[in-house]
Parts: structure tokens; C-alpha cells; sequence
């Protein structure tokens, strides 16, 4: 049986595995690059081609790449986790509250909600960092801001959907408590599409944390981080392309592989695709 | 009826420009027919030179305040004005900052140095045929009293308004009394502020200012350039007929164009890869002046850094040298550890620097100092508390670049950095606010061809001390400068200067900014100047 889950769904297995793989990858970075400081590096080694003792090479500072690169999935993967964890609460418990209470509560929310998808996002993003402050935790916190109507949204109206059934109706009428029906009923009819919302997000908050860095508004030297390091690496982009050529790789790698698990996680969740 | 009132009116102005054409180079005669047939000449070349022959030089710049070109408007349109070969002034600087006859012949000054005489050369022309006479000269220096006020070049910084000047055209001199006493008023002159125009000519000063220069502007195109033609009234033989002056977004568009063949030359390109690749590239010439910028950071005073031994430990940890040489830096910036360059006759050898770069050292007097790290974090700490250090920086001439570097020596040693870049504006007001500890900028410290005015940077009675340092013998020794006039004896006292603000660790001395200009195989010789105001001058010539 189990087995045949896994064989059912080849390309979830697959994706997995990879996206497991560059967990394990950041969980164990010092491992990896044979405890190379990311952070450490000397001016006399700065700008080194692709060698047998940098396979990366180095970078301006003369710190190695490849260290950068491993230590940089941290970054990214706990940053872009944050994102996808805070959007799916905050979002999740504002549409449920709108879409069950209606009323005031519901326009005072979904209006909120509105004003924030009226303004493009990175450009909204851009100005709450730069208010803020560039570090990566208000990046997280800005993207946040501007991320969370999406899933309120979605969770409002799925809320609507079966909020006059008869079965929601016949609940509170047998004297069901109020959060106990939003738990209960509610919670458990938003879950499926949110979760695999948040699964596809996932490489699109990495893009997002990925851009703000480089754009000087997200992590701040020295920390390792692949927008970060891209923006390092522009000017030399003729002279030493591999200061771009591998943070690139590593955000393509990995926005492709979060977003290929979150299409399977979606073939395997809704219903609809399920023959 | 419509038709024959525009051709009356244009006939009009015809006529009218005539007269001012032949009223504006005053009485001579003579001058006006030669103006009036070098002016068809230069219709004859310019058809010609199409088919063949024409040297055409083409320049890749930085675009600054649009490229305008009034010197009393805007510092940087003065420095256009200068930069692309239209104007000169009365003096300029050599490459050891020195200051020497330019337009002007010889000069003279009186015990008081209230009442400067200057000799002009005889025989100068503006490119629009005009004799350069006393007069006129001091038409363009009155010129800046009327519209200096009006822009934010602040001539008055160079000359007071209050100075008078009169003009003797028979013996060719001119002579500016001053109310207060000038040390060296022949430096203020050199500044392109003050740069010489011709002010009853020139009908349009935002791109048509008329010079005395070896080029002058044949047609202007907003955010393009600049096409300029040879000055057939300048006193030497120009090398090129024409130039093109071509704005460049930044330096990797100058570096590409130039690899391309787009242009022939171009100045100040900051990529260091970019110099090293045309360096290596046999089909390229890159020359490389010390200039009088230092970059370094302020130590503010106000903060963690009033503690002494956390300064100097600080400069023992870093290693300039290394720094300067990397790749990341590359032959851009010179190492040094005065505020003023090395290359200034300012007894940069005799300075002794008692903070040279030692890890161990640095290290041993933070111990000793009982600045340790208690609690295991790899961060030493001062009264209980970690040190870090709050570095900002902007994006400028590898200034963030410096900053990284400093942060990453300075973690060996157990201090911490933390970095806070932004715009040169926030640099700038944070500066002035005092919100940093460590501050990272690039400064002209000779800009009239004398420190002065930059070495008010630490004297505490000055608005221009934004690190609160404050110590009794510098500021005596800096009044001691301000009236001295003995040139020998001020060199003596800006020695002694840097020698206090060293031992006391003020700055952390980044280097010192050197200009670039890189050519192509079109270009026989091209050369950058250690002032930053000449660019395109008659020394700039075609290839064999």
C-alpha cells in the first residue's frame, strides 16, 4: 500500500527527496564544506577563479563560495519558511474569523485586505523594508505584510461556501460554542487549499526574500545569502561570472524543486485531479 | 501679409545679431572681419571633412548636473566646463597639486595678501575670436557676484563678493582687492568655479558658453553629449577637428563601449575587473594618477569609540596593504595612513605611524586593556557589553567594498561589525547626526590646492568636526595654520597635524583614490590628471 503511494506519485516522491536533500544540506552545512567559515576569508585570495581548493571559487572578500552557497540555503530556507508559516496563520485565521462572522468584521477585514492587494507587491515590500530597515528578519516581516491577504482570501471563501449548510446550520442550532464550530468545521474545510497554496509558494517567497536582498533591502553583509551575493557579484559579472553563476543556480535549483513538490502535493490533495 | 512679416522680422534680427556680433568684440575693427571669415571657414571644413581626413575624437563621460556647462551655476557644471576643454581659468594645478600660470602670465601680491595683480598672457582668444582682455576677465569674475548667489557653486568659497576688481586693458592686468587676506588666492583662481567666460558673447551659458579652451560646442543633445569642434582661435595647433562627448550611464556601460569600439576613450572606470581585463588587453592603454581624494572612515567619538585603545587596536588590526592590493580593490586606491595622500608635499614620509597593521599586537592591548570576551561569543566586550559597532557606508568608489573588508579583520580580533549602507545621502545625515560608529567616505582634501579647509574636520571649534574629537593641541596648531602665510612654514604645521591626528587614531585611513583614463589603439596619448578638472585637453591626440 505504501508502497504504492509513492510509485503512484513518482514525481512527489522525486521532488521530495531533493527537497529533503537541501534540507539535510543546510541542517548540515559545517559537514559539507568540511567547516569552512562562510564568513572568513582573506583580502589575498579575493576573486579566485573555480580551483581544486575553491571549487566555487572566491569572492571579493576572498571567502569561499561554495561555503557561501551551502550556508546561503539556511538563510533562504528559513526565511522563506517564515514567509509561507506567517502568511498561512495570520491568513488562515482572519479569512476563517471574516468569512464566519460576516458582517462588519468581514468588511473591516476583507477591506484591509483589499488595500494591500490594490499595490504591487515587491513594490509595497520594498517600501515597508525600507522603512523598517534592511535585515532579513523585516524582509520576512514585509513580505509578510504583503502576502497574507492572499490566503485570507482563500480561506474566506471557502469559509462562505458551506457556512449556510445544513450541517453548519443544524451545529450551532445543537448548541455548539463559537470556536469550537471554527475549529471543528471551519479549520478543517480551508486546510487542503491552503496547504497546497503555501506548498507552491514556497520558491516564490525564496524569489521574493531573494530579491530584496539584492536590491539591498534584505540581508546585510556579510551573511551569507544568495540575493545578496548575486548583488555582490553584478559588477564582475563579465570578469568572474562565477560570483553570479552559482547563487543563481543554487535560487533555480531550489525554487525549482519546492515548486515541482508543490505541484505534487497538489495532484495528490485536491480531489479534483485524483482520477 | 503673414508671410512677409516673418521675413521682416527675421531680416530684423539678422540684422540686430549683426550688430552685436560686431559690438561685442569691442572697438578693433579688424578682429570683426577676421571673426566674420573664420566663422565661414569653419562651414567650408565642416562640409569637407565628412568625406575624409577628419580627426574625431570620441569621449565616454559620466553625465553630471546634465551636462550643463555654466560655472556659476552648479559645482559640477564648472567642472564640465573645464573638464570637456571649453574653458580654462587664471591658474591651474600640475600633478604634484602646485599651483602655475594658466590664462594668466605671472601674478603679484602685496605684504597684507589683500591686493593681488595679475599679469594676463598676451595674445589669448576666446574661441569665438574675441580678444581675452582685462575687461573681460573681470566681466566673467564679476559675472559670479551677480549669479553666483542665484546657483550652489558658492564662488564666494574661492573669492569674496566683497572683493573689487579692476581691469587695465593697456597694461593687461587686472587687480582684486580683498577684504580679508588670502593665503593663496592664485589656488582659489585654479578652482573651475572660477573658470573665465566670455560673458557678452555667450548667449546661452547652459550649453553654449563660450571659452577659452581648445574645443568648443558645435551642438548639445539632452542626455546624449556633446558634439564639440577645434577652437581655431586657440594659441596652440589642436589635435582633433571634432569630439564627440558621450554620456555613459555608469562604468560597466563606459567599459562596454569601449570594448566595442563605441568610443575611444574613456575617463574613471571603477570596475576593478574591468581595469584589470583592459590592463591585461594589449589593444588598450589604462592610465592610472594618485589623486588628492582619501577615503576613510570617521570614528565617532560620541559613542563606543571615545575609548582610545579600542581606536588604535582597531587600526592595528587591519591590513591596509592587502586591502588595497586584492583583487577587490586593485591598484584603485593607494594604502596610506594620514587623512592627507601620500603624494602631497606634506611630509607624508616624515609621519611615523605607530599603528601599523599587527594582529597580535591588536589583540594584546585589548587584552591588556581588559577588553576581553567573557561570555564565549567570540565578541570582546567594553563595560559589560558586546562591541558592535554600527558601519555605514555608501556605494561609492568601492566604499562598501572597504567596509566589508574592515568588518572581516576587525572579527578576527574579536569586535563586531554590523553594517548599515545606503544611499550617499544617508551616509551623509548620518554623519552629521553622529548615528554611527564608524563612517566610510571619500573626500578632495586639496580642492584649492591646500588642505585647510578639509583638516577642519577634527578642529573641535568647527561645524566641521562630525566625530566629536576634541584635542587642545591640534586645535592650537590649526589656528597657528590659519594665520600663517609662510608656505614653508604651513607645509611644517600640516605635517605636524597629521602626525597628531594619527597618534591619536582618528580615521581608519582607507587609501588614496587614484583617477583613471583608459584608451583605445585610435588614441596616441591620453593622460588623467591628479586634479580632477582636466580631462580633455590639447595633450590628447589621434594615434599615428
Amino acid at each position: 500500500m505504501k508502497k504504492n503511494f509513492f510509485l503512484k506519485n513518482i514525481s512527489f516522491t522525486i521532488f521530495s527527496v531533493l527537497a529533503l536533500l537541501i534540507i539535510l544540506a543546510a541542517v548540515f552545512a559545517p559537514l559539507i564544506t568540511h567547516g569552512i567559515d562562510p564568513l572568513n576569508g582573506s583580502l589575498k585570495d579575493s576573486i579566485i577563479a573555480p580551483n581544486a581548493e575553491h571549487i566555487f571559487g572566491t569572492d571579493k572578500m576572498g571567502r569561499d563560495i561554495f561555503a557561501r552557497v551551502i550556508y546561503g540555503a539556511r538563510t533562504s530556507l528559513v526565511s522563506a519558511f517564515a514567509v509561507v508559516f506567517i502568511v498561512f496563520i495570520v491568513g488562515m485565521i482572519l479569512g476563517v474569523v471574516a468569512g464566519y462572522f460576516g458582517g462588519i468584521v468581514d468588511a473591516i477585514i476583507m477591506r484591509i485586505a483589499d488595500m494591500m492587494i490594490a499595490f504591487p507587491g515587491l513594490v509595497l515590500a520594498l517600501a515597508v523594508a525600507g522603512i523598517m530597515g534592511a535585515s532579513i528578519k523585516n524582509a520576512v516581516l514585509a513580505i509578510s505584510i504583503v502576502t497574507w491577504p492572499k490566503y485570507a482570501r482563500l480561506a474566506r471563501s471557502l469559509v462562505m461556501k458551506v457556512r449556510n449548510m445544513d450541517y453548519v446550520n443544524a451545529a450551532i442550532v445543537t448548541g455548539s460554542k463559537t470556536l469550537h464550530m471554527l475549529v471543528k468545521y471551519m479549520v478543517p474545510n480551508v486546510l487542503p487549499t491552503l496547504i497546497i497554496t503555501a506548498a507552491t509558494d514556497i520558491g516564490s517567497m525564496m524569489l521574493e526574500i531573494a530579491a530584496l536582498s539584492f536590491l539591498g533591502f534584505g540581508a546585510v553583509a556579510p551573511t551569507p545569502e544568495w540575493g545578496l551575493m548575486l548583488s555582490e557579484g553584478r559588477a564582475y559579472m563579465q570578469s568572474a561570472p562565477w560570483l553570479m553563476v552559482y547563487p543563481g543556480l543554487a535560487i533555480f535549483i531550489t525554487v525549482v524543486v519546492f515548486n515541482m513538490l508543490g505541484d505534487g502535493l497538489r495532484d495528490i490533495l485536491d480531489p479534483r485531479e485524483n482520477d | 501679409m503673414r508671410k512677409s512679416m516673418k521675413k521682416l522680422l527675421a531680416l530684423g534680427m539678422s540684422a540686430a545679431m549683426a550688430v552685436s556680433a560686431l559690438a561685442a568684440c569691442g572697438n578693433n575693427s579688424s578682429t570683426d572681419n577676421k571673426t566674420a571669415s573664420t566663422g565661414k571657414d569653419t562651414s567650408t571644413t565642416q562640409s569637407s571633412n565628412d568625406s575624409s581626413g577628419e580627426k574625431v575624437l570620441k569621449f565616454g563621460v559620466q553625465m553630471y548636473s546634465d551636462g550643463l556647462i555654466d560655472p556659476a551655476s552648479q559645482t559640477n557644471e564648472a567642472w564640465n566646463y573645464m573638464r570637456f576643454g571649453i574653458g580654462e581659468s587664471l591658474f591651474k594645478f600640475n600633478d604634484n597639486m602646485e599651483v602655475e600660470p594658466w590664462l594668466a602670465d605671472s601674478y603679484e601680491v602685496s605684504e597684507d595678501h589683500k591686493t593681488w595683480t595679475i599679469k594676463l598672457k598676451d595674445g589669448i582668444k576666446f574661441s569665438d575670436g574675441c580678444e581675452m582682455t582685462a575687461s573681460k576677465v573681470k566681466a566673467s569674475l564679476d559675472r559670479l557676484k551677480e549669479e553666483g548667489p542665484k546657483g550652489s557653486s558658492t564662488p564666494e568659497k574661492y573669492l569674496e563678493y566683497e572683493a573689487e576688481i579692476t581691469a587695465d586693458d593697456d597694461a593687461n592686468t587686472i587687480t582684486i582687492v580683498t577684504q580679508k587676506a588670502y593665503v593663496d588666492l592664485t589656488g582659489n583662481l585654479a578652482n573651475p568655479v572660477m573658470a573665465i567666460v566670455d560673458v557678452d558673447d555667450t548667449k546661452d551659458f547652459s550649453n553654449e558658453t563660450i571659452g577659452t579652451g581648445p574645443y568648443k560646442v558645435e551642438s548639445f543633445k539632452d542626455q546624449v553629449g556633446y558634439t564639440m569642434v577645434a577652437n581655431e582661435n586657440y594659441r596652440e595647433e589642436v589635435p582633433y577637428d571634432k569630439v564627440e562627448i558621450l554620456f555613459m550611464g555608469d562604468a560597466s556601460a563606459k567599459a562596454m563601449a569601449l570594448k566595442s569600439g563605441q568610443i575611444d576613450l574613456a575617463e574613471n572606470i571603477t570596475n576593478v575587473s574591468d581595469i584589470k581585463d583592459f590592463q591585461d588587453n594589449d589593444d588598450f592603454t589604462v592610465d592610472i594618477a594618485s589623486g588628492v581624494r582619501t577615503g576613510f572612515s570617521w570614528m565617532n567619538q560620541n559613542g563606543v569609540l571615545k575609548n582610545e585603545t579600542l581606536r588604535k587596536a582597531i587600526l592595528m588590526a587591519i591590513d591596509y596593504d592587502t586591502i588595497c592590493e586584492s583583487n577587490a580593490i586593485g591598484g584603485l586606491y593607494t594604502a596610506g595612513f594620514s587623512v592627507l595622500p601620500s603624494t602631497l608635499s606634506y611630509g607624508y614620509d616624515k609621519l611615523k605611524n605607530p599603528y601599523a597593521y599587527d594582529v597580535d599586537a591588536a589583540k594584546k592591548l585589548l587584552d591588556d586593556a581588559k577588553i576581553v570576551d567573557t561570555d564565549g561569543d567570540g565578541i570582546r566586550e567594553l563595560d559589560g557589553e558586546n562591541i558592535n559597532l554600527k558601519y555605514v557606508s555608501y556605494e561609492n568608489r568601492l566604499l562598501n567594498d572597504f567596509s566589508d573588508a574592515h568588518a572581516q579583520y576587525l572579527a578576527e580580533i574579536g569586535i563586531g561589525v554590523t553594517a548599515d549602507y545606503g544611499s550617499s545621502d544617508d551616509q551623509w545625515s548620518k554623519l552629521v547626526a553622529g548615528e554611527y560608529d564608524l563612517n566610510n567616505n571619500n573626500w578632495t582634501t586639496v580642492g584649492t590646492g591646500d588642505p585647510t579647509e578639509y583638516l577642519a574636520n577634527w578642529y573641535s571649534k568647527s561645524e566641521a568636526d562630525y566625530c566629536g574629537y576634541k584635542n587642545d593641541e591640534y586645535d592650537k596648531l590649526y589656528e597657528e595654520l590659519l594665520a600663517e602665510f609662510d608656505a614653508d612654514k604651513r607645509a611644517e604645521i600640516i605635517q605636524k597635524l597629521q602626525q597628531v591626528l594619527v597618534d591619536d587614531a582618528v580615521a581608519v585611513i582607507d587609501g588614496y583614490y587614484n583617477s583613471s583614463m583608459i584608451y583605445s589603439k585610435n588614441v596616441g596619448y591620453a593622460h588623467i590628471h591628479t586634479a580632477d578638472y582636466y580631462w580633455l585637453s590639447t595633450e590628447i591626440t589621434p594615434a599615428k
